[in-house]
């Protein structure tokens, strides 16, 4: 069987909504101490800002094992990268991640794929958007 | 403290204070746990090589995430992050030497709208940009 990998045609392809994921204390601080950030500067109970990854990563995993796409996490580089808030996020918040993929240009043997994550909590109000460049190469180096 | 507690203004084109972090491979395999990002490149010389890397890199978002200190650190737990981007312009290559590479982070004010503030960041390794066109948007609260 031959793979028809990711191309422009994937573009504004959505997968379902990640898992629930509840934030703890534990993984907040955990995520805190991996950034040096200081306990004494942040918000209690409150994630830092980019605590959104540790969320959009179980929906990057969705597309990542999409068989149609031939995409691998290990073949590829982060570009660029966003965030929005629309509140910030708690400790004891359930929230859930949605991928789509907006837009995919190939250029040889690499691929520029953007995604977004819309992050949305237990009563499905939005809490923050993660948006993505990533560069995946499809063709090994010599 | 905030600037604004201060009772000082933050004005346009104000740099904040710069920030230097050094980066190692523990940096990096702290970072993939606590961030669930396990790519390879960032802890296999192998899977970096056949990427075309020097060596293993550092994850975007360790730096990114690192480099939002130069804001929260300075703005303080009052503050409130709206909104955050940047572009990876070069890799970070983190030597297994005991050493590792340093990350120096830069900010400055580029626009003001009452208690709002945006704040260009951008971070140096060796001499050579690695993270660009950051942009903080943070609202530093009202005072009293």
């Amino acid at each position: 069987m031959e793979f028809v990998p990711i191309s422009a045609e994937h573009a504004r392809r959505a997968y379902p909504p990640s898992a629930p994921y509840e934030v703890t204390q534990a993984k907040v601080a955990e995520f805190e101490a991996a950034l040096g950030l200081d306990p004494s500067e942040m918000v209690p109970r409150q994630a830092p800002p980019t605590f959104g990854v540790v969320i959009t990563h179980a929906a990057w995993s969705l597309m990542f094992s999409d068989p149609e796409l031939d995409v691998s996490l290990s073949r590829t580089i982060h570009g660029d990268q966003r965030f929005t808030y629309q509140r910030p996020l708690h400790v004891g918040d359930v929230v859930t991640a949605t991928l789509e993929i907006q837009n995919v240009k190939v250029r040889g043997s690499t691929e520029r794929i953007n995604v977004a994550v819309a992050v949305r909590d237990q009563v499905d109000a939005p809490v923050l958007t993660v948006e993505a460049t990533l560069f995946h190469t499809r063709e090994g180096v010599e | 403290m905030t600037i604004i507690d201060a009772g000082v203004l933050p004005a346009l084109g104000h740099a904040l204070p710069p920030l230097a972090v050094r980066l190692t491979r523990e940096t990096l395999v702290r970072y993939a746990g606590a961030g669930g990002d396990f790519n390879p490149i960032h802890y296999s010389d192998h899977a970096a090589a056949s990427l075309g890397l020097p060596g293993v890199i550092a994850h975007g978002m360790l730096t990114m995430g690192t480099a939002l200190r130069v804001v929260t650190g300075w703005a303080g737990p009052g503050a409130v992050v709206l909104s955050y981007s940047a572009r990876f312009t070069r890799p970070v290559i983190v030597p297994d030497d005991g050493i590792g590479s340093l990350l120096e982070v830069t900010g400055v004010i580029s626009d003001v709208e009452g208690s709002v503030l945006t704040v260009s960041v951008e971070v140096f390794c060796s001499g050579e940009k690695v993270l660009g066109a950051g942009r903080v948007v943070v609202d530093l609260g009202r005072p009293g």
